[in-house]
C-alpha cells in the first residue's frame, strides 16, 4: 500500500506545482544539507530528488546539495541514502532557501509527522488495508466497526443501530484481535451485543490485517487484526491541535473531538498530547417509525507523554472510554412465541415518540487503558522494547425487570487485564532483520455481586505466556520473505456454582503454536504481489465452556461444553496490487481461504420447557469450518478530476462436518462510487465530492432450519459525501457533509441480529467541521 | 560476543519482569454463594374455588430451579363438569427463604401486566373478576365455568406491558395484546 500512497502524494502536488509555474518565474534555488538524525554528521552520496519533476542530485562530501531552476510552490523532496529509510518531505519554495534534512538509521518506531516516511512493511505478505485520518474523518460520527466496514472484506455484525462489531473475512468477536495502541484490547467480546470499547479518534490511523496473524500478535487473530496505531508524539515545542464538531440528523445529536499536542521548550525529544471526544444521540429513526430506545452517549479521553532520542524512548499513555447505549425496546422479548409474533407482524411491537432518554434494556460500559512503553537501542541497529498494559473493563447490562429492579444490572462484570511484552528488534547480518519476543497476559473476570441473577459467565482467571520469533529477509531485490513461529501456553481457572449450588473450580490448559510464511514480490513498479500462509489459534472462551442458562437477549438457553479445545486456523491469502494504463487503473484484489479446525458455534439442540414457555436450547459444539472469498477494489481515473471506484466483498463459509453453510456469514456486496476532486476552487482546497451506490445481496447460503426467519432481501443504498478545506487564520478549516441511505430506503440486513424486530435506519445526514492548527496536524 | 551477552541479559530481564507479576492469592476468583434470585418464578398455582357445592381443585406448575436446569413438574386435579369456579392465581419464588409471593408484585404493577387464558379442547370459559388502577383486568382473579366432560389444555400467558385498550384485550383476547411474555404455561386439563 505504501508505494501507492507515495504516488498519491505526487498526484496532489503536481497541480499546485503547475499553477505556481505560471504565476512566477522558475529560477528559484533549493539548497541544503543532509545529516544523520542522531549525531548530525553530514551524509555524503545521498540522493536528493523531486520525483514529481523527475529531477535529482547527489550530496557532496559535506552532505550538501543544490537544486536549481525550481518554480515557486510546494514540492515533495525525496532523500535516499544507503542503509537509511528514505524520507519524503514537502517543502514550500517561495524564495531561494536552504534546508536541513535528517535521515535516521533503522529507527522504525520514530514516526516523524512532518516527514512522509516510508515505514518498513510490518506485515510482509499479509493483505492489509488502512484508514488514515482523512478516511476516518469522512466517517465522522460512526462507530469503529462502521468506519472499518468501508474496507473491502470488512463488514459489521449489528444488534440494532447502536451496537456493531467488526467482521473480517466472515469472522468476528473473539476471532478478531484488536490491538489498541500496541496493547491487546481485552474487553467483553463473547456476545454479539458487545461492541469494541474504544474511541477511534484516539488514533489517526487504523490498519486491518486480513490474514491469520497469531505469530506476531498472539491468540485470537483467526480472522484478522485491527490495529489502532499509536500516534507519534511531537518532539518540538510548538503547540498544535484540532477541534471537530459533528452534527447528525438521524438520532438528532452529534459529537466532537479535540486534540492538543506539543513539546517542551528546551527539551527536544519530550512531547505530550491530550485528546477527548464524545457522541450524544437520541433514538434513531427507520423510514416508517422511531427505533425506540436506541440512544447513545459516548465519551473518551486520552493523554500521552513521551520522550525519545536516538537511544531511548519512553511513553506513558492513559485512555478512558465510556459508553451508555439503549437496546431497541422491541428487541426485548419474553419467549419464542413473542419472536414469532414479531416476525409475523413485520413491525416493532413497541414504538414511542422520539426521545433522548435511555431506558432498560441498556448497557453501561467503561474501559480504561494504561500503557507504559520503553525502548532502548542496545546497538546501532538493535533495539529492545518493553511494553506494559493495564486494562479495566467495567460492564453493566440492564434488563427490563419486574418489581422495580430495572435499575439493578442483570449482568455486572469487571474484567482486569495485565499484559507485558518484551521485544528485541534485531538485525542478523546485512539483510536479515526481525523481532524476537516474549509476552504474558494475566486476566481476571469477576461477576460483581448484587445482580440477583445467576451469572451467565462464571468468574475466571486466565494466564498466558508466549515466545515468538519473526524474521524478514530479502531473497532477491524484488522479493522479501517473512517467516515466524510462536508458542503460547494458556491456563484458565474457573470458579462457578452449579445449578445445585455446588462450587466447582475446574482448570484448563491450552498449548498452541503458530507459524507464518509470507512474501512481498514487487514484480515491477506497477505490480506487487503478497503471499501469506499463516496459522492462528484461539483457546475457547469461558462462555463457550461454561455458559448455562437463559440468554435473554437471544431468547435462547445456551449451554457450554467444558470439553471444547482450541480453534486452529490455517489461512492463506494472496493480494495483488497493480497499476494499469500508466496508473489510470488501479486494482487491489485479495483472495483467501481459511480452514478452521474445531470451529466453535451454537447448534440448536431441542427445546426446554420453562415457565416462559418452550425455549430453544443452543449447545456450543465444535466443527471444522472452511471460509473462502475475495475482496477487490478497482479504481479508474476517468479524467483529471473524476474517478470511478468499485469495491466487492464475497465470502463463503462451510460447515464441513455438517456439509452445511455457516450461520451469519456476510452476503455478497458491491459498492460503486463516482469521485470528484478539485485541488483548488477559489479559497477552498482539496475539494472532494463523491456519490456511492451500495448493493447488498440477499444471503442465499444459509444453514437449513437454524434461523428463525428467512434472510432479508437484496437492498440498494445511495450515499453522498462532500468536503473541502480553506485557510482560516493560522490554521486550516475543513468541512464535510455525508448522506447515507439518501432515498430513505426501508431495508433489513442479514448481519443485523435485530432484523427480526425492526427495519434498519433511514436517511442519515452528517455534517462535520474541523479546525486544525500547527504543523503537526 | 559482548553483544550476544547483552541480548541474553536483556531477554532474561524481560522474562523475569513478566513472570514476576504472578500473584498468589486465590480468593478473589471464588464468587460468593449465589445470591437470592428474586425474580424467579418457580411455581404457578391456579386455585379453583368450587361454587355451589363443587369441590375445590388445583392446577400446579413447578420448576424448582427456575429457567434451565431441572425439568418442570405438573400437578393436576381433574375439574368437575358443569361447575363454576372462582379462580385465584398464585405465583411463588421457591428459591428464596421465606418463599416469596410473586403474584403480589404482579398485583402492584397491575397496570403493566395481564393474564390471558386460552382453552383448547377443554370445555371451559373464563371472565376476569379483578381490575387494575385504570379499571382494566389483570387476571389474578377470574371466574371459570366448565362445560361437558372433555380433555384438552388451558394455556396461561402473562404479558408485560400489553396494550390493554386494544380491541378485544379487555375481554381476554390475546391477539392484539402485544407486549412481551413473562409466563407461558400450557396445563393439560381433564374435565369429568
Amino acid at each position: 500500500m505504501v508505494f501507492f500512497r507515495a504516488c498519491m502524494a505526487l498526484f496532489l502536488t503536481l497541480p499546485c506545482w503547475c499553477s505556481a509555474q505560471t504565476a512566477s518565474g522558475c529560477d528559484l534555488v533549493l539548497s541544503g544539507t543532509v545529516m544523520d538524525e542522531h549525531d548530525h554528521t553530514p551524509l555524503a552520496f545521498a540522493e536528493v530528488s523531486v520525483p514529481a519533476l523527475g529531477r535529482g542530485t547527489v550530496t557532496d562530501e559535506q552532505g550538501r546539495f543544490r537544486l536549481e531552476g525550481l518554480c515557486a510552490g510546494s514540492l515533495v523532496v525525496r532523500v535516499d541514502h544507503l542503509g537509511c529509510e528514505p524520507i519524503e518531505r514537502r517543502i514550500e519554495v517561495r524564495e531561494e532557501r536552504a534546508i536541513e534534512l535528517f535521515l535516521e538509521h533503522h529507527t522504525e518506531e520514530l514516526r516523524e509527522l512532518e516527514v512522509v516516511r516510508e515505514r518498513p512493511d510490518e506485515h510482509v505478505g499479509q493483505a492489509h488495508d488502512a484508514l488514515d485520518k482523512h478516511a476516518m474523518e469522512r466517517s465522522s460520527g460512526k462507530t469503529l466497526a462502521e468506519m472499518l466496514a468501508t474496507i473491502p472484506g470488512v463488514n459489521t455484525l449489528n444488534s440494532g443501530p447502536t451496537i456493531s462489531k467488526p467482521v473480517i473475512h466472515g469472522l468476528s468477536g473473539n476471532r478478531i484481535l484488536t490491538l489498541n495502541q500496541g496493547v491487546r484490547q481485552e474487553d467483553q467480546q463473547w456476545g454479539t451485543e458487545h461492541a469494541p470499547n474504544l474511541d477511534p479518534f484516539s488514533s489517526d490511523r487504523i490498519t486491518v490485517v486480513k490474514g491469520a496473524a497469531s505469530v506476531q500478535y498472539g491468540s485470537d487473530a483467526l480472522g484478522g487484526v485491527i490495529i489502532t496505531e499509536p500516534v507519534e508524539l511531537p518532539r518540538e515545542a510548538e503547540i498544535s491541535g484540532e477541534v471537530r464538531g459533528i452534527g447528525m440528523w438521524n438520532g438528532r445529536g452529534g459529537g466532537g473531538n479535540a486534540l492538543l499536542q506539543g513539546g517542551v521548550q528546551g527539551m527536544r525529544g519530550l512531547g505530550w498530547r491530550v485528546q477527548g471526544s464524545g457522541r450524544y444521540l437520541g433514538d434513531s429513526e427507520a423510514p416508517d417509525y422511531v427505533l425506540s430506545n436506541t440512544g447513545v452517549r459516548e465519551g473518551g479521553a486520552s493523554a500521552a507523554v513521551g520522550y525519545r532520542d536516538h537511544r531511548w524512548n519512553a511513553t506513558a499513555y492513559y485512555s478512558w472510554f465510556t459508553r451508555e447505549l439503549g437496546i431497541l425496546r422491541a428487541s426485548h422479548i419474553g419467549n419464542l412465541t413473542d419472536l414469532n409474533n414479531a416476525i409475523e407482524s413485520g413491525t416493532p411491537w413497541y414504538v414511542a415518540d422520539f426521545t433522548y432518554d435511555i431506558e432498560a434494556p441498556r448497557q453501561d460500559v467503561e474501559h480504561h487503558l494504561v500503557k507504559a512503553e520503553a525502548g532502548y537501542a542496545i546497538s546501532e541497529r538493535d533495539r529492545i522494547v518493553l511494553t506494559y498494559g493495564y486494562q479495566a473493563d467495567d460492564r453493566q447490562e440492564y434488563d427490563i425487570r419486574r418489581g422495580g429492579r430495572s435499575g439493578t444490572p442483570a449482568i455486572d462484570l469487571f474484567l482486569t487485564t495485565h499484559t507485558a511484552d518484551a521485544v528485541l528488534k534485531h538485525w542478523i547480518g546485512k539483510h536479515m532483520h526481525g523481532k524476537v519476543g516474549v509476552s504474558g497476559v494475566y486476566q481476571e473476570n469477576i461477576n460483581v455481586p448484587g445482580t440477583g441473577i445467576r451469572p451467565l459467565i462464571p468468574n475466571y482467571r486466565k494466564q498466558s505466556g508466549g515466545v515468538f520469533l519473526l524474521e524478514h529477509f530479502p531473497i532477491s531485490p524484488k522479493v522479501e520473505m517473512e517467516a515466524g513461529v510462536r508458542v503460547e501456553a494458556t491456563q484458565l481457572d474457573v470458579a462457578k456454582y452449579t445449578f445445585d449450588d455446588v462450587l466447582i473450580t475446574p482448570q484448563h490448559d491450552f498449548t498452541n503454536s503458530a507459524i507464518t510464511l509470507g512474501a512481498n514480490w514487487s514484480v515491477k513498479d506497477s505490480l506487487r504481489l503478497r503471499f501469506n500462509v499463516g496459522t492462528a489459534y484461539r483457546p475457547p472462551h469461558v462462555s463457550e465452556l461454561y455458559s448455562e442458562g437463559l440468554h435473554h437477549g437471544a431468547a435462547a438457553i445456551e449451554r457450554g461444553d467444558a470439553q471444547l479445545t482450541s480453534e486452529r486456523s490455517l489461512k492463506g491469502t494472496i493480494d495483488l496490487e497493480a497499476l494499469w494504463f500508466g496508473g489510470r487503473l488501479r486494482t487491489d484484489v485479495t483472495l483467501y481461504a481459511n480452514s478452521i479446525a474445531d470451529y466453535i458455534y451454537l447448534r440448536p439442540n431441542g427445546v426446554e420447557l420453562t415457565i416462559r414457555g418452550a425455549f430453544p436450547v443452543f449447545q456450543y459444539v465444535a466443527t471444522d469450518a472452511f471460509l473462502y472469498g475475495l475482496d477487490a477494489t478497482l479504481q479508474a481515473k476517468l479524467t483529471k478530476r473524476f474517478s470511478l471506484r468499485n469495491r466487492i466483498s464475497i465470502v463463503r463459509g462451510r460447515d464441513l462436518s455438517q456439509s452445511e453453510w455457516l450461520f451469519q456469514i456476510p452476503s455478497d456486496r458491491t459498492e460503486n462510487a463516482l469521485l470528484f476532486e478539485l485541488p483548488q476552487a477559489g479559497a477552498w482546497r482539496a475539494v472532494e465530492v463523491s456519490a456511492a451506490s451500495q448493493i447488498v445481496f440477499t444471503q442465499s447460503r444459509v444453514p437449513v432450519d437454524l434461523d428463525y426467519s428467512d434472510p432479508p432481501g437484496t437492498y440498494h443504498l445511495l450515499g453522498l459525501s462532500a468536503s473541502a478545506s480553506r485557510t482560516l487564520g493560522k490554521g486550516e478549516l475543513r468541512i464535510g457533509l455525508q448522506a447515507n441511505n439518501l432515498f430513505n430506503t426501508t431495508y433489513r440486513d442479514y448481519m443485523d441480529r435485530f432484523r427480526y424486530y425492526a427495519d434498519a435506519r433511514g436517511t442519515d445526514l452528517t455534517f462535520w467541521i474541523r479546525y486544525s492548527f500547527g504543523k503537526h496536524t | 560476543m559482548t553483544t550476544n551477552l547483552r541480548y541474553m541479559t536483556m531477554a532474561l530481564f524481560a522474562a523475569a519482569a513478566i513472570t514476576g507479576c504472578k500473584r498468589d492469592e486465590e480468593d478473589t476468583l471464588v464468587p460468593p454463594p449465589p445470591a437470592n434470585e428474586e425474580e424467579v418464578i418457580t411455581t404457578m398455582i391456579l386455585s379453583f374455588d368450587g361454587q355451589a357445592g363443587a369441590a375445590d381443585k388445583e392446577l400446579r406448575f413447578t420448576d424448582s430451579d427456575g429457567d434451565g436446569g431441572g425439568v418442570p413438574v405438573f400437578e393436576l386435579d381433574t375439574l368437575q363438569a358443569a361447575s363454576n369456579y372462582n379462580v385465584n392465581m398464585i405465583l411463588l419464588n421457591g428459591t428464596v427463604s421465606p418463599i416469596d409471593t410473586i403474584s403480589n408484585e404482579v398485583l402492584e404493577e397491575g397496570v403493566d401486566h395481564q393474564f390471558f387464558f386460552q382453552p383448547a379442547g377443554a370445555n371451559i370459559t373464563f371472565a376476569y373478576s379483578d381490575a387494575d388502577a385504570n379499571g382494566n383486568p389483570i387476571g389474578l382473579q377470574t371466574t371459570m365455568a366448565s362445560g361437558t366432560a372433555s380433555v384438552g389444555s388451558l394455556k396461561v400467558t402473562l404479558r408485560h406491558e400489553p396494550d390493554k385498550t386494544a380491541a378485544g384485550v379487555a375481554s381476554g383476547d390475546i391477539t392484539n395484546a402485544a407486549g412481551e411474555t413473562d409466563i407461558e404455561v400450557t396445563f393439560p386439563v381433564v374435565i369429568e
